[in-house]
């Protein structure tokens, strides 16, 4: 058995820190090995997980990790259905407001489609790395503008996110949305515009430091005329606009054109440690490494042609990730905050478009990066007003009071919709029986799940959202009162009760396993039963099962939730 | 130990942290230990006045006789005006601001403006806002910039003083921004046995165990309830004991209302003092649309604007050092007044950068007035140098991400100047 590794990172030897690990007496595959791994390469473990992980011992669990769930092509396929269906907008409309002018936001079901392509994929891993690529190639829909390209270009960020990274690149510079992002389509022979070029250097690939003001100048001739067909949908190479002439980047001569630049990128020795140290802070630790540390891997990512599944599987089965030196060592985006929580706690699907908002005041809205640099991690995350966002999300799964899941019922079918009393932005009406199954379930889970049959029989899903209020923010909780009614089908006590528990500490254990994949530190499950028996020595079962047990309960899941180990990972 | 008992006191306010027992304070001490004292961030207060700005009765060229000849009752007198050299005066109730700019505390950027101006309040706010005279921006310029933005401290980025809609220039700021006008943003939402809650919350997050990141965290997570708890204490404190917005029959305690210009501003400067991570307000002061009687309603808008903003620096004392405050406005006024006694829309016009570390003086020559566009003053400084500037020299914000160019700085800031604070002679009596 090797012997553990050095207390002091600089003093790991990089050869050691990426030898496999082998799972030991000393550092066994237990509940803590597998809940680690799986809030890094997943978005958390759930209960089954853990089951199964435990059965199938770490190689397998990785291997599957990799390749995800054996359907998960089909069920990427009906995501895409249904995020094909949600794009639509002839066929979903949505309504704008009663008595007020706010308009709903398109992109609301495109962001909420992507949690629900990561919640049932199968694949998340797969999901984990697009959102890596999304920050790493981060474009936003403000200068987009278009839903339908920012679907396609999250498509192509799926596709490669376990891929060679070469091809990626090149597809990455050929995107149609990337093409307007960086003002590609303004680049032409004669007057060119260099965002994309410097970009592609600065952020996509080398870093800073790494190229010269010359190089920029030259790769922006050489990419002139990479510009999109007029419809948008397509790459289209734009030849009259294109400078052909002699072109020196990095040194080399040559008539170089986009495809050329990409090439000589990859070559570069700077795209490997870049690429490397970006990934590393992703998956191990935002603790800045020794640079020797990445070396191994830098070689192995070169010499492998840039595989960047081979490089994933590498790090996570490596002794370094399951050493102190990772373990904790990152803190969640709120993307992972949020599904993480939703998973770990709701018993029953949540409409994913009420977590959009909370997202957005816990920092990060999917498909809106602030600008060209991505979203600003680790400790960035969290100032006043983002950690109490998760605060106040987490009170939101913890009382099961899903603002969409209204139980409010429309009179005469979505023309006669009257809302009143309600805080009302937006209706959807959806033709369940005009979309195909997976689509109708897509829709259902973004939209929440009010079905309703209007007088001719048809059923149509019908979805309320809460509004601003005037010169606030959105759909701000309410001081002293939830926002919504709970829901029974969300209500955290359904599992956490299920079975019958025989006593506060098993309820106590129960949240744990649910949130955290592994009981609470002793102290913190101390201060929880305390707070459960307010003041009493002991609760009898009889005395469990009653609702202000159960609300006890619900707000002591709130406060295990705010605990510092559910912000970092 | 004085610095010690100086973090707690600053970073926990009267939150009910104290009483939580003694694991808490021994762990935030050991948190006060690590952060000196002078690594404190800088702070941005952007001040709007709303409806355009008169700016040459603002800075008024007094020295030449086109101003006089095209303003034959708006007029300001070389008598009038606090001169500041032979040509340029300040607007005779800016008092308090020809003050600090004798001291080199206030600098006044001249000719600001952007290409082909558009006259429309609504669209030229909203240029300003967005920072982009093309209008493909959806969010704002502070809002792009929050995101962008280091904050030492714990707390909110970014704050709009004021009951209106949020402006335009903080939207976009994901996780970033509160709206004092909206009391839940900055709520933590506990139903039901709400104290202990979150006393069990604070014991939950009161441990040791865990790494530096751990730690950062459980520190951060306090700070934001003690962060709640301060805006809490700065409002009550200025509000009536009843909570209730003051009618307007009721008479009005100068600085300590947020219905104006100082109270807002008072409540910043509490907020500072307080140590509240904030590092962008913006408040805003409506009223400058004078196209009639103009002379006696801008003069009492100067006043306001001198009088909160020289109030708000010397109620900072040595926290002054770190405020740079910016005034502007959507537009400026035509040069000819109009039939009204009063002035039409404009273009270009000036703007006030203030604080004890901005260098002071006049930026760029007046424009000229016998070269006139339709009437208006010709612009030569693009407005977001100004934000360039600000953005990269005093936020330490890369501006070339937020505004998605390079736009060359103007010599606004002097960060190697002493602190200082901004001291206001008593006004004198007047004549």
């Amino acid at each position: 058995m090797p012997a553990p590794l050095p207390a002091e990172l600089a003093k790991v030897d990089p050869a050691d820190a990426w030898q496999p690990w082998a799972p030991s007496a000393a550092e066994p595959w237990d509940h803590r090995a597998v809940a680690h791994l799986f809030r890094r390469a997943a978005f958390g473990p759930s209960p089954a997980d853990t089951a199964r992980a435990l059965a199938d011992g770490f190689p397998r669990t990785l291997d599957r990790l990799l390749v995800g769930e054996p359907d998960a092509a089909e069920r990427l396929a009906m995501c895409e259905d249904a995020g094909r269906y949600l794009l639509d907008g002839s066929r979903i409309r949505l309504i704008p407001d009663f008595g007020n002018n706010n308009t709903p936001d398109p992109a609301v079901p495109v962001r909420a489609w992507w949690l629900y392509t990561i919640l049932e994929g199968g694949h998340p891993l797969r999901e984990k790395l697009a959102l890596f690529w999304h920050n790493h190639f981060a474009t936003s829909y403000a200068k987009v503008g278009s839903i339908r390209l920012m679907f396609e270009q999250n498509r192509t960020l799926r596709r490669f996110a376990l891929g060679r990274f070469r091809p990626f690149l090149l597809e990455m510079s050929r995107d149609p949305a990337m093409l307007i992002w960086l003002d590609s389509n303004q680049n032409v022979k004669g007057a060119p515009n260099e965002n994309y070029a410097r970009e592609v250097m600065e952020l996509f690939s080398l870093g800073v430091g790494n190229y010269t003001e010359k190089d920029v100048q030259e790769a922006a001739r050489a990419f002139t005329g990479w510009h999109h067909s007029p419809d948008q949908t397509a790459f289209e190479f734009n030849r009259d606009l294109h400078d052909d002439g002699p072109k020196t980047l990095f040194g080399r001569a040559g008539n170089w054109g986009g495809d050329d630049v990409v090439r000589l990128l990859g070559d570069h020795p700077a795209c490997a440690r870049f690429l490397v140290g970006k990934l590393y802070a992703f998956l191990v630790s935002e603790t800045p490494p020794p640079r020797p540390l990445l070396a191994p891997l830098e070689d192995r990512f070169r010499r492998g042609e840039y595989d960047i599944a081979d490089l994933v599987k590498t790090i996570l089965g490596s002794r370094l990730f399951f050493s102190a030196h990772a373990h904790r060592r990152r803190v969640k985006w709120p993307v992972e905050y949020a599904v993480g929580a939703v998973r770990a706690v709701a018993p029953d699907r949540v409409p994913l478009g009420d977590l959009i908002d909370p997202l957005a005041k816990m920092g990060q809205v999917l498909f809106a990066p602030p600008n060209v640099k991505g979203w600003r991690t680790g400790t960035d995350w969290l100032n006043s007003a983002t950690l109490l966002a998760r605060n106040n999300f987490a009170e939101t799964v913890a009382m099961g009071a899903w603002p969409r899941r209204s139980t409010r019922q429309p009179q005469n079918g979505p023309e006669a919709v009257t809302v009143k009393d309600a805080p009302v932005a937006e209706v959807v009406a959806i033709d369940l029986l005009a979309m195909p199954a997976s689509a109708a379930l897509g829709a259902a889970a973004v939209y929440g799940s009010n079905v309703m049959t209007d007088p001719a029989g048809v059923d149509h899903l019908t979805v309320f959202s809460p509004i601003a209020p005037p010169g606030g923010a959105v759909g701000s909780p309410i001081p002293g009162a939830p926002t919504a009614p709970m829901d029974p089908r969300l209500d955290p006590a359904l599992t956490l009760f299920e079975p019958k528990p025989a006593s506060v500490a098993e309820v106590v254990a129960r949240m744990g396993d649910a949130l955290f994949g592994e009981p609470a530190p002793l102290a913190a499950r101390r201060k929880i039963e305390a707070f459960l028996l307010d003041g009493k020595p002991s609760l009898t079962a009889a005395q469990l099962d009653t609702p202000a047990f159960k609300a006890r309960t619900r707000e002591s899941l709130h406060a295990l939730m705010q605990r510092t180990c559910e912000t970092v990972i | 130990m004085s610095h010690r008992r100086d973090f707690l006191g600053r970073a926990l306010g009267g939150s009910a942290l104290l009483a939580a027992g003694p694991v808490v304070p021994e762990f935030l001490a050991r948190a006060a230990a690590q952060t000196p004292a002078s690594d404190k961030d800088t702070i941005l207060v952007v001040v709007e006045l709303a409806g355009g700005n008169d700016g040459l009765n603002t800075v008024v060229p007094y020295g030449d006789d086109l101003y006089h000849r095209a303003r034959p009752t708006l007029g300001l007198t070389r008598r009038e005006v606090l001169r500041i050299d032979d040509y340029h005066g300040l607007h005779p109730r800016l008092t308090e601001l020809k003050q600090m700019y004798d001291n080199k505390q206030l600098t006044v950027v001249q000719g600001v403006g952007y290409p082909n101006p558009d006259r429309s309040h609504f669209e030229s706010m909203d240029i300003w806002q967005l920072a982009d005279p093309g209008r493909a921006q959806t969010n704002g310029w502070l809002g792009r910039t929050i995101p962008a933005m280091r904050a030492r401290e714990a707390g909110v980025p970014g704050m709009f003083v004021g009951q209106d809609r949020l402006p335009v220039a903080l939207q976009g700021a994901d996780g970033g921004v509160i709206s004092l006008a909206d009391r839940a943003s900055f709520r933590l939402q506990l139903t039901g046995n709400a104290a202990p809650r979150r006393r069990l919350i604070e014991e939950l997050n009161g441990g040791t165990d865990g790494g530096e990141l751990t730690a950062f965290v459980r520190r951060r997570q306090l700070q934001t309830y003690a962060s709640l708890q301060k805006i809490e204490e700065a409002l009550r404190d200025i509000q009536p004991a009843n909570g209730q917005p003051r009618r307007p029959d009721q008479p009005q305690q100068p600085g300590n209302d947020l219905a104006n210009l100082g109270g807002k501003l008072n409540l910043i400067g509490r907020l500072i003092q307080k140590g509240l991570g904030t590092r962008i307000y913006y408040v805003s002061l409506a009223g400058f649309d004078t196209h009639s009687s103009q002379a006696d309603v801008h003069a009492d808008l100067m006043q306001e604007v001198s009088n909160s903003i020289g109030q708000f620096f010397g109620q900072l004392g040595t926290e002054a050092g770190r405020v740079v405050l910016m005034t502007y406005s959507e537009f400026g006024r035509r040069v000819r007044q109009n039939g009204s006694r009063g002035t039409d829309h404009g273009s270009g016009s000036n703007l006030f950068v203030a604080g004890p570390k901005v260098v002071g003086g006049l930026v760029g020559r007046h424009p000229r007035l016998d070269d006139l566009v339709d009437g208006d003053i010709r612009f030569h400084t693009d407005f977001r140098r100004v934000y360039a500037t600000l953005l990269d020299q005093w936020l330490g914000v890369e501006s070339r991400l937020v505004l998605g160019q390079v736009f060359e700085p103007l010599p606004l800031i002097d960060k190697a100047k002493p602190a200082g604070t901004v001291d206001i002679a008593p006004p004198r009596p007047k004549d």
